[in-house]
């Protein structure tokens, strides 16, 4: 079958969405582009090799997949489903029959879009379903997002960040969430909880930190006991276990939206039932390798939501293990703290060298960093005991560098070594795949860095333009030796890798990801929960007669009826027409819509 | 005044549109230029297409509004800006006159937005208080609130309230010939020879629905009479249908959620009988002429808003508790087991075979469930005559005494000569006239100590404040004697819509509403006490007075 031009009854349909028909008769059909008629007289089609519908029974395989979005929807207590890729509509037919609520998609290419509407009369289910682009989303909170996977195999980034979009989108409005962070006593995540309850407080939401940090001096004095370590160990878990519990009682007294523990939190099954019991979601950022510690194995069941650092078989395997939500949340900078600073010529002589590393002395880079002791080189960090040929060059003998220090180091330094830690490999890891939070922060310092490849590194950066990624030590030597030759290639690089990560990797927009993730699958819970908005929020968006109605009342006013009517019976003289229609509005609301409210 | 542009507003189901389709056709033949434009909810807007007379209907999307309203925030700008474009748009419309058929405060503040010289029904004034604007509009929101004693049907409320000719004594509603081709075509399988009866089984709500087995044993009985049955419905009542025709058996076809509103009607035409609840079809088939077996419980009243036209059949539940309040959550509706399957066979096969003496027969019998026919009155005000003799209950009493006082008093129609009944105590409408006499005296005393703006003040406050004594008798009486609280209702919507003025003017306006409550109380104790003499009517009482 050959598409044709649109058919008359798509465009009479869809001239109540103008911006969707303009930009799909703007749009050229996809290449590749093969159509067939089943033998039972459906339609089903590929694109670019990808199969759209199923080859022979789409409607039937189409109702499988309605079948699955209406639970999520359903368990989501969903009013509406935004499903991002319209297809050849044959998912979309199955779903309107099948879900009696709002019914938005979102197709990021209007050229399959056209597709669509040139091969198949879908007038029905045009007039059932509300078609919006990316560019304009909107009235999509309370929904929950479905993409149709097929099209994520085709469009790639483009799918998932449509998905991503209309993710942030179910979440607008959200704000003012009850959320407790809670640290783990000690270790890399620690900061990035600080960081994150920061960026959760600035996006607007109620957030409160639980810094188990203050427990740790305890922690480590359980070894005055002089127990044996397996007895130690054991009242090292109770001491844990006892935290945790202590986490469950502040959740129960403080009225949490949300949980949000970082890798290393000591939370048990015990106390996430315990948090669940109390009315509150849970989710873990896992900021780890997960193939380098298992505890979380024993956690995921428990949690509502995991966020992971790694993508690929990772989610599957966090799902075996019972987790229900799995998502991507890679690690983030944050600007105020990770950024250029002019040194004075002091700080330059203390923390400045040619080439530098502030990390931990893992075996990797105990190997790979000897190769670069022929340079002006500096080492800091700690774990770099039983080292000696780096003596020469550890910086401080070998203590832990605070934050602020080392942003000072990548700043004064030319070129700033940036190599994952492996415990099992010599140099870089073939498999590598998590960028950690150093190749963040670093080039939010507007510094210069060599980084060992990493297979998300791509996702994340334009390798080569942004920051500059090897292969292995060798070809790290090699770039060393070359962009300390080049100052102006570095400052460009520093630059451009500094503007993307505050364009996209901030822990505000991690955390503003994390809640429309979770809020996307739990809408209808957020809806509620979610800051009401205020006179101040209305006044944005409204002009005219209303919005000078508005001016009487202070921004923090909750934007309700109740609140826009009860200046009314105070006032004298004939009403204006803003306060007529809110009485009205009232009024309706009274008598129709009294029995939806209980 | 002629090519007048004339509102109507109408804002509730699809029964009720039909049932503003006379007064269309009134005001048509009044007005043959006239514009009539209809708002409508967009539910319910299909009706409108087969409806005689509509120059224009506008659609509000009430769903949506409500969804605006619910979701608040952003939504919540939504709604005001499209109740605003709504407004503006009627505004643009430049009416000369709005029926509003909505008795509520809602619909009242969205009138008064409107600017339209003359409205009739609830409106509310530049300051947001609420003004009803003709005695029927102000009788018919008096009869909602005491609906038990209400004896008019809302189809002679709406004509009363538009004026002018009275119109048909029919509900109005012309389908298609296409809709009849797709109706033929739909009911190509029913047997023949057999008698087609249509049954809906569904209504707007769950407290209006008759149990799904007595449908079913009816439908049962019917096809052992000779009968095919078709369920008639929208898409909701599918598996309620399927349920429902499978225990039925082979003379039966299903089609509910396969017919518009054209067809339906087309199917309905084609039907001898339906057999329905208080539903929306049924007032499309008495618009059809097709006979309607009608069953009334809950919340739903035969006087009400039975089916308009003559010789329909209608059994109601009438329980202690009835009429429900439309707000009421019933938890037990035994009022729906009251009206048996066996009776409504019997009276299904009696209406279609037009024997009124087996219907005469049933009505005789023992219980709750009343049956009735549908007509017309002398005056041309529909009435439900009740089936199988025997003395009329005090509330039939009561009811038959206030529509007398009503079209005696608000369409100069006769009172009857004689007395109703025994039974009733007239004591309370005794003391609604004697009180009205002492208002209507002060009201005059006042008009006369205040005109020329001189009078004595301390004697003007004194006869204020006589008058407000008399008003809070008047509330007394009706808080502890239920039979009289109509009078008194409409006496405070009567007061509440006099026109601002000077006292003198006030206190005159005062005179002529004590007078109305006079004779209307007096009416009343006088055809509750079967030995009186009925006055003509209000007017010509007034003429002798």
């Amino acid at each position: 079958m050959i598409p044709g031009p649109i058919l008359d009854a798509n465009v009479s349909a869809l001239e109540r969405a103008p911006r969707v028909l303009a930009a799909v008769r703007a749009s050229a059909l996809p290449a590749d582009v093969d159509v067939w008629t089943t033998s039972q007289g459906e339609v089903s089609g590929r694109v670019g090799g990808v199969t759209l519908h199923h080859a022979e029974e789409p409607s039937r395989d189409a109702r499988r997949w309605a079948a699955e979005a209406v639970d999520r929807a359903t368990s989501a207590n969903a009013t509406r489903i935004t499903v991002v890729g319209f297809a050849l509509g044959h998912h979309l037919e199955a779903l309107v029959r099948a879900f009696d609520g709002d019914v938005v998609v979102v197709e990021p290419d209007a050229g399959l879009l056209r597709l669509a509407l040139s091969t198949r009369d879908l007038s029905d289910l045009l007039a059932r379903v509300e078609i919006q682009t990316e560019q304009d989303l909107v009235g999509l909170e309370n929904s929950c997002v479905v993409p149709y996977a097929p099209l994520r195999l085709l469009g790639g980034d483009a799918y998932a960040a449509a998905v991503k979009q209309c993710e942030l989108a179910a979440s607008r409005g959200v704000e003012g969430l009850r959320v407790l962070v809670v640290t783990p006593m000690y270790g890399g995540s620690h900061p990035i909880a600080l960081q994150s309850h920061r960026a959760l407080c600035r996006l607007g939401h109620d957030a409160e930190l639980l810094d188990l940090a203050d427990f740790l001096p305890s922690y480590q004095k359980l070894g005055l006991f002089g127990a044996r370590p397996s007895r130690r160990r054991v009242t090292e878990s109770l001491f844990s276990e006892a935290l945790a519990d202590g986490v469950a009682a502040r959740v129960e007294e403080g009225g949490f939206d949300l949980v949000l523990a970082l890798a290393q939190a000591p939370l048990g099954g015990n106390a996430l039932e315990a948090i669940r019991r109390a009315g509150a979601l849970s989710a873990l950022w896992f900021v780890e390798d997960r193939r380098l510690f298992s505890y979380w194995r024993e956690v995921a069941q428990h949690y509502d939501h995991v966020f992971t650092i790694q993508q690929g078989e990772c989610a599957a395997e966090f799902r075996s293990a019972g987790a229900r939500e799995v998502d991507y949340l890679p690690c983030a900078a944050a600007p105020d703290v990770h950024r250029p600073l002019a040194l004075r010529a002091e700080e330059r002589r203390v923390f400045g060298s040619d080439v530098s590393f502030v990390g931990a002395g893992y075996r990797n880079r105990r190997q790979s960093f000897r190769r670069f002791l022929d340079m002006d080189f500096r080492l800091w960090g700690s774990d770099w005991e039983r080292a000696p040929e780096f003596d020469r060059v550890l910086q401080r003998g070998g203590t832990r560098v605070s934050t602020e220090d080392s942003v000072r180091i990548w700043n004064a330094s030319k070129v700033n070594l940036n190599l994952h830690s492996s415990t099992y490999c010599d140099g870089v890891e073939p498999r590598g795949d998590f960028v950690n939070p150093r190749t963040f922060e670093i080039a939010a310092s507007g510094a210069f860095q060599v980084v060992d490849r990493r297979s998300l590194l791509a996702s994340a950066f334009d390798v080569g333009s942004e920051v500059v990624a090897v292969d292995s030590v060798s070809e790290m030597r090699e770039a060393t030796r070359r962009y300390l030759d080049e100052p102006e290639e570095r400052a460009r690089i520093a630059e451009a890798g500094r503007a993307r990560v505050l364009r996209e990797h901030t822990y505000d927009h991690r955390m503003e990801s994390l809640v429309a993730q979770i809020v996307a699958r739990h809408p209808a819970r957020f809806s509620h929960g979610a800051r009401p908005w205020t006179v101040g929020d209305a006044r944005k968006e409204a002009s005219g007669a209303v919005a000078d109605y508005l001016a009487r009342f202070d921004d923090a006013t909750p934007f309700t009826l109740a609140e826009m009517v009860r200046p009314i019976p105070d006032a004298e003289g004939p009403l204006s027409e803003p306060e007529a229609l809110f009485v009205f509005l009232q009024q309706f609301d009274d008598l129709y819509l009294s029995e939806y409210r209980r | 005044m002629t090519g007048q542009k004339i509102l109507i507003v109408n804002l509730t189901r699809l029964g009720d549109l039909l049932q503003t389709s006379p007064t269309i056709a009134s005001l048509r033949e009044s007005d043959p230029a006239a514009e009539i434009t209809l708002l409508v909810d967009k539910n319910f807007s299909e009706v409108c297409a087969g409806i005689p007379g509509v120059s224009r209907t506008i659609e509000t999307d009430l769903d949506e509004l409500g969804k605006c309203v619910l979701d608040g925030g952003r939504e919540l700008l939504r709604a005001f800006e499209s109740a605003r474009a709504l407004v503006e748009e009627l505004r643009e419309g430049r009416f000369d006159l709005a029926l509003n058929y909505s008795s509520s405060r809602m619909s009242a503040v969205f009138m008064g937005l409107l600017r339209i010289p003359e409205v009739r029904g609830w409106c509310a004034t530049p300051e947001g208080q609420r003004q009803i604007s003709h005695p029927w509009s102000r009788l018919f929101a008096t009869l909602c609130l005491n609906r038990e004693m209400s004896d008019l049907n809302l189809v002679d409320h709406y004509r009363s309230i538009a004026g002018g000719n009275p119109g048909p004594q029919a509900l109005l509603f012309e389908t298609t010939t296409e809709a009849r081709e797709r109706a033929r075509s739909l009911l190509g399988g029913v047997s023949q020879g057999r008698r087609l009866v249509a049954m809906q089984l569904g209504a707007s709500r769950e407290n209006r629905m008759w149990p799904r087995e007595s449908f079913a044993q009816v439908g049962r009985d019917l096809q052992e009479t000779n009968c095919h049955v078709v369920l008639v419905g929208g898409g909701r009542e599918r598996e309620l249908a399927s349920a429902v025709r499978a225990e039925i058996g082979e003379h039966s076809t299903d089609l509910c959620g396969r017919t518009d509103i054209a067809t339906l009607a087309a199917v309905l035409e084609r039907s001898q009988l339906l057999v329905t609840g208080d539903t929306g079809p049924m007032h499309l088939a008495a618009a059809v002429g097709t006979p309607i077996v009608g069953l009334f419980f809950g919340p739903a009243l035969p006087y009400d808003t039975g089916p308009y036209g003559v010789d329909h059949v209608l059994l109601h539940a009438a329980v202690e508790c009835a009429p429900c309040a439309h707000s009421v959550t019933c938890l037990d509706a035994f009022c729906r087991r009251e009206i048996t399957p066996e009776r409504v066979s019997i009276a299904a096969r009696a209406r279609l075979a037009g024997d009124w003496a087996t219907l005469d027969e049933l009505g005789s019998q023992p219980g709750s469930v009343r049956l009735f026919r549908t007509g017309f009155d002398s005056n041309g005000y529909f009435e439900c005559r009740r089936l199988g003799g025997g003395p009329p209950p005090t509330e039939e009493v009561l009811r038959r005494a206030y529509r007398a006082v009503w079209l005696a008093s608000l369409s100069d129609r006769p009172l009857p000569r004689e007395g109703f009944a025994d039974g009733v105590d007239t004591t309370p409408f005794a003391s609604i006239v004697s009180m009205a006499r002492r208002g209507l005296e002060t009201a005059g005393r006042l008009e006369t100590a205040t005109r020329g703006g001189d009078g004595d003040l301390a004697e003007i406050q004194a006869l204020g404040r006589t008058l407000a004594e008399v008003d809070a008798n008047l509330a007394h009486v009706a808080s502890v004697e239920p039979t009289v609280r109509p009078l008194t209702q409409l006496f405070r919507f009567e007061q509440e819509s006099l026109a601002p003025g000077s006292v003198a003017a006030l206190a005159r306006a005062h005179r002529g509403i004590y007078g109305q409550l006079e004779f209307q109380a007096n009416a009343m104790a006088a055809m509750l006490s079967p030995a009186n003499v009925m006055e003509d009517s209000y007017a010509s009482a007034n003429q002798r007075g």
